[in-house]
């Protein structure tokens, strides 16, 4: 035994960090903090939001960056795993949540600077079966075979370990928040992501689509997906109810303000609604990218950001869109507002500012 | 006189043959004399058996494998595993580019079109994965609401209409190509051209100067004619080396230059035309000798080995000179010529060996360095230099022996000695070098060197290992090749210089999940290292895929843990990219883009490289350093590192033992070899303010500056020390030295340096600056002999008498 191979094992154990390497040397990246580096600001980046005057983004490898200074400086957060991240809320500055790949969802009490894991695709699977099998005894499932599904689901979903990603997290406040994923992956929380409640009986999702994004616009919680899928978070808060756009193509995003919600996705597709989503008009964007992320930006004006890094606003609440001419085009993933002038653009090569004209 | 006079003396002027006892002599000498006809009848059919087979069987070559260290532990790993790594090997780029307009006249295409056809139907060109916009291995693909669409760059109807330039623009911007194939400001295209490294049909090797040829006429030539609005960048290993071979041809030419200019020294120094032209012929005859071995022998002449006629020739030449200068004198005192030839044979044969074979000990060592170029630089050198001892140890003065020399020139030989015994000529030059055996200008020429020498160390502490500049450094900054990759870095995001680390996996295992995690752990690693841009690997098509399925969605560009995800990112990889990864899977490269191939960059980049290596290596992953050209400089840049000191002490080490076999006595030794050091000091030095790396072209200059500069010290000390042995004292002995080899000295620096100084106009920089090092070495270590010699030895050697016995070859033979 070499000396290296004892080494390891204690430094974990003393550092508390968990024992990281499996039997074939190879170190998990979910077991693996993420690496410092001065170009994690510069590389690509997934989710980008407001915690108080601060801006947060988070993206490859774990990477989590922040800025006190409207994004001219970014430091980078200490992060307990180095997977793939794609989204953060904070509903408060201090408290936030950013979810992933490897179904991880890491915690932050301090604004973004350190986070801690609240779970991860190893644990989520067992989340379920357990909940579903406590339902099925319990008889509040509806019909057997519905019970037996949600059962075999949560089953598979177990088995998958932590193939699963979580594609978007929204907190209400520091309390209550839901993270929604592949294949319908959904859970809730009451109390600060201390427990999560699976939520997959209450989708109106049969095929097991993606869920790329989840907002609340007005007094409504709506999730969009894969394949024109667009839910609406009943008014009893029991269930989300499917919405109809018309549109068979992904939505990767949904935004809105002043009574309109505003779905944006594949191929420059954007629809409004001024009815709760009951009815649809197609927003003419001009585009022929994917619109992939959106931001609200102060009293009705609305931002629209696409893959090939072009930036739409409306000062309207979505009414029309014009372009905004940006100093460099870079392919983006998200957008968060600083005030009604800035926004920050989180994309491929990073995290930038610009000032909307 | 007295040293001459005092050998004369033992060979007593004869003027008729009948005089002469033919038996007298070595047994070498009477074999060789008693059978001159036999001598000059095998040596003019042994010429011209050479001369055939220089003329039918030499080619020139440089193949890529022969300038790397071969047994390097890199090395090892990029040719076990070469064949699988495509588009890191033997690729030409060659971007055509449009001087009058954009990439999208319908001109240009014409004119890319007919180029890439061209391409694909040139001998050599690995056709399969010549990509072009004109390929259809160039491909876009789109994400719609059906899923997946994608087709060749180049519509399939294009035909220069307006509506298909705009479906060609549209599907390059989807592509995602611009800055790989198509240059940054839609100027200019590329070609990839990976080359085969043996012609399929002939199963031999490639002959880079047919390829390049055929590329300048075929292609540049071709279509960029005036008006044209065409212009050809091309670059490329194979290009590279066509360039250096055409280089080469150019040195050839030198040889005639340096060829000229000992004739004109041999002229000056003779004033007679009859000898000189036998001195120039004998060394030619050298040369051709040498070249037929090489061609015989089945090696070619690539840009090192190219050199080695020049040194033979100058060594040649004046060995010849001092064959020459000893007939001269004796038949200026009246002795036959026949007579004259022999005497100078006793006298010489064994002096010129001594000197010869410490030259050879010079080329010998070369053989150390494990680089085939070098090798074959070390071998066909040696070659050489046993060749010369036939022609101008033997052929010359038996040769001489028939032609004898022209009286006048002969009687001016000994005027001009008696002349500089009375004080005139250059006797002013050889009594001020005498003064250096006394005391204050012993101790002034010892300070000065040391000073010079302690500078020099300073300086040369700064000496850098491997290529300092830009570009190609085989080449000129200024040269054609080296302006196309500079156009070519500034249109085109990636950078000529790709250092690799080789990740094997068993079969299917590449595009394993831990395998292609722990693969991006280490791409990414590297990325935080300065001098890397960017880094390239199987992972990040296999990203770009994930993402593509998803809907094209960049929260999905990751690595999943699915394997079904992950072997269909390679399998669509493998269409688009067939150069991420091998047939079955087990070699997949992870390629750095770097900035430069500066030695410190590239030392950071193998020193992480290795520790992740290291540390991370499994059965089932193997990280393996290196391929990509930078990964062959950097490992290039540690065999050279080590050579670099190894080399030294081995021909210090050989040349020490061949001083003390001559002298027996460590006094000597230290006397001949302290301005050798002094020499290699102030070499580095040099090499450090003319911004000269150490590299493989810069090793056998110190070899050669050592090993041929020790000559200087054998012929001035050999006497010295005999004369001192004699009871003479100190400044004595040196003058004599002086006298008897001083002339001898300064021709040798001479001529040799004049044999090497043209190559500094040669368009191939590292043999530019073989040619100023060199140079300064032959020079320096001349003036270092004649000035800190008696220095030296006035510290060392000023009663030696009394320890030292000699065993003096050169001395016996002469007093024999």
């Amino acid at each position: 035994m070499n000396i290296r191979n004892l080494i390891l094992p204690c430094l974990a154990l003393t550092l508390g960090l968990p024992l990281a390497a499996s039997a074939d040397g190879f170190r998990d990246v979910l077991d693996t903090p993420a690496r410092q580096s001065p170009f994690a600001a510069k590389s690509l980046l997934n989710g980008v939001t407001n915690a108080g005057r601060r801006v947060v983004a988070v993206g490859q490898r774990g990477h989590i960056v922040y800025s006190d200074d409207a994004g001219k400086s970014w430091r980078q957060a200490q992060v307990p795993v180095s997977s793939d991240l794609v989204a953060v809320s904070f509903p408060t500055p201090e408290k936030g949540w950013a979810v992933g790949h490897d179904g991880v969802v890491l915690h932050s009490v301090d604004g973004g600077a350190n986070w801690t894991r609240q779970l991860d695709g190893r644990g989520a699977g067992k989340i379920m079966s357990d909940f579903y099998a406590a339902q099925a005894a319990k008889g509040s499932l509806g019909s057997a075979e519905a019970a037996a599904a949600l059962i075999d689901e949560a089953g598979r979903i177990a088995a998958q370990g932590a193939e699963n990603p979580f594609l978007d997290v929204w907190f209400a406040d520091e309390n209550n928040g839901f993270i929604v994923g592949a294949f319908n992956l959904i859970f809730r929380t009451a109390d600060g992501g201390k427990t999560w409640e699976p939520w997959f009986h209450r989708t109106a999702n049969p095929n097991r689509l993606h869920f790329y994004a989840l907002r609340k616009v007005g007094n409504s919680l709506y999730i969009v997906g894969e394949q024109g899928l667009v839910q609406k978070l009943d008014a009893a808060g029991e269930r989300f109810v499917t919405l109809e756009t018309g549109y068979r193509g992904t939505f990767f995003g949904v935004t809105g303000s002043d009574g309109a919600v505003i779905v944006h996705g594949l191929r420059g597709h954007a629809f409004r609604s001024l009815d709760g989503g009951a009815s649809w008009q197609k927003i003419e964007t001009g585009l022929q990218d994917g619109v992939t992320g959106s931001s609200v930006c102060g009293e009705g004006r609305i931002v629209l950001v696409s893959q090939a890094g072009r930036m739409l606003l409306s000062d309207n609440s979505g009414a029309s869109f014009r372009p905004v001419k940006l100093e460099q085009a870079v392919p983006a993933s998200a957008v968060a507002c600083l005030g009604r002038d800035v926004s920050v653009i989180a994309g491929a090569r990073g995290v930038s500012a610009q000032v909307i004209q | 006189m007295a040293v001459a006079t005092d050998l004369m003396d033992r060979m007593p002027i004869v003027r008729s043959l009948e005089d002469f006892n033919q038996n007298s002599g070595t047994k070498l000498e009477r074999l060789i004399f008693n059978n001159r006809l036999v001598v000059v009848v095998a040596c003019v059919l042994a010429t011209l058996l050479f001369l055939f087979g220089a003329a039918t069987k030499l080619t020139l070559n440089a193949s890529f494998e022969r300038m790397i260290p071969q047994s390097q532990p890199y090395i090892k790993n990029y040719l076990d595993n070469r064949a699988e790594l495509r588009g890191l090997g033997n690729v030409l780029r060659i971007v055509v580019e449009n001087t009058e307009g954009d990439i999208f006249d319908p001109k240009y295409q014409e004119t890319l079109r007919k180029i890439s056809d061209e391409l694909f139907l040139t001998p050599g060109v690995d056709r399969a994965w010549l990509k072009s916009l004109w390929t259809p291995g160039v491909r876009w693909t789109e994400v719609t609401e059906e899923g997946f669409r994608g087709g060749p760059v180049m519509p399939e109807s294009y035909d220069g209409s307006p509506k298909a330039t705009e479906q060609l623009r549209l599907n390059i911007a989807r592509a995602g190509i611009v800055g790989r194939f198509v240059g940054n400001d839609f100027k200019s295209s590329m070609i990839v051209v990976p080359l085969l490294d043996k012609d399929p049909a002939t199963g031999r090797q490639i002959d880079y100067r047919a390829l390049s040829r055929t590329l300048e006429e075929n292609i540049r030539h071709r279509y960029e004619q005036d008006g044209s609005g065409t212009r050809i960048h091309m670059v490329g290993f194979a290009k590279l080396v066509g360039d250096l071979i055409e280089g080469l041809s150019q040195v050839m030419m030198y040889f005639a230059i340096a060829a000229a200019i000992a004739v004109a020294i041999i002229y000056f120094y003779t004033r007679c035309l009859r000898s000189t032209a036998l001195v120039v012929a004998c060394s030619v005859v050298a040369v051709v000798w040498q070249l037929g071995l090489v061609a015989f022998l089945g090696f070619e002449l690539d840009p090192f080995s190219i050199l080695v006629p020049f040194l033979i020739f100058a060594i040649g030449v004046s060995h010849g000179a001092q064959k020459m200068n000893g007939i001269m004198q004796d038949i200026g005192q009246g002795t036959h010529r026949l007579v004259a030839a022999r005497y100078t044979f006793r006298r010489l044969f064994l002096a010129g060996m001594t000197a010869l074979l410490a030259d050879a000990v010079g080329f010998a060592v070369l053989m150390l360095i494990d680089i085939p170029v070098i090798k074959d630089l070390a071998l066909s050198a040696s070659m050489g230099v046993a060749v010369l001892i036939f022609t101008n140890l033997i052929l010359l003065p038996v040769l001489l022996s028939y032609t004898g020399v022209s009286a006048g020139a002969a009687e001016r030989s000994l005027r001009a000695d008696q002349a500089e015994s009375s004080g005139k000529g250059m006797a002013g030059l050889w009594s001020w070098l005498e003064r250096f055996t006394e005391r204050r200008w012993a101790l002034g020429a010892v300070g000065v060197s040391l000073a010079l020498a302690v500078i020099g160390f300073v300086v040369s502490l700064q000496l850098k290992i491997g290529d300092l500049e830009a570009g190609a450094p085989e080449l000129r900054a200024d040269s054609r090749y080296n302006k196309d990759n500079a156009y070519i870095s500034g249109s085109y995001s990636l950078s000529s210089d790709q250092f690799a680390v080789i990740v094997k996996t068993p079969a299917e295992g590449c595009l394993n999940y831990q395998t292609l995690v722990e693969a991006d752990r280490l791409a990414w690693n590297l990325q935080q290292l300065p001098g890397v841009q960017t880094t390239v690997f199987l992972g990040n098509a296999v990203r770009q895929i994930t993402a593509g399925s998803n809907e094209g969605s960049p929260k999905w560009l990751t690595l999943a843990r699915n394997q079904n995800v992950l072997n269909y990112g390679a399998q669509q990889a493998s269409v688009n990219n067939p150069d991420l990864f091998n047939n079955d899977c087990s070699v997949m490269p992870v390629i750095a883009y770097l900035s430069d191939h500066r030695a410190e960059t590239l030392s950071r980049v193998v020193e992480e490289s290795a520790r992740f290596a290291e540390a991370n290596s499994t059965p089932e992953h193997q990280f393996l350093l290196a391929a990509g050209n930078a990964g062959i400089e950097a490992a290039t840049n540690i065999v050279v590192h080590e050579a670099n000191r190894t080399m030294l002490l081995y021909v210090y080490g050989a040349v020490i033992l061949l001083c003390f076999v001559t002298f027996r006595n460590w006094r000597a030794v230290v006397v001949a070899i302290v301005p050798l050091v002094v020499t290699s000091i102030l070499c580095e030095a040099l090499m450090v303010i003319l911004g000269i790396g150490v590299k493989v072209a810069t090793l056998p200059v110190i070899a050669l500056g050592v090993g041929i500069g020790v000559d200087y010290a054998l012929y001035l000390l050999s006497i010295q020390l005999a004369q001192q042995r004699a009871g003479a004292s100190l400044a004595v002995a040196y003058k004599r030295s002086i006298k008897f080899t001083g002339k001898v000295v300064a021709l040798v620096g001479i001529t040799l340096a004049a044999g090497v100084v043209t190559w500094v106009w040669s368009p191939i920089k590292f043999q530019a600056d073989m040619g100023i090092l060199l140079t300064f070495m032959f020079v320096w270590n001349m003036i270092g002999a004649l000035v800190l010699i008696p220095a030296l030895s006035h510290f060392l050697l000023d009663k030696p008498a009394r320890s030292a016995q000699f065993n003096l070859s050169m001395l016996r033979t002469a007093s024999r």
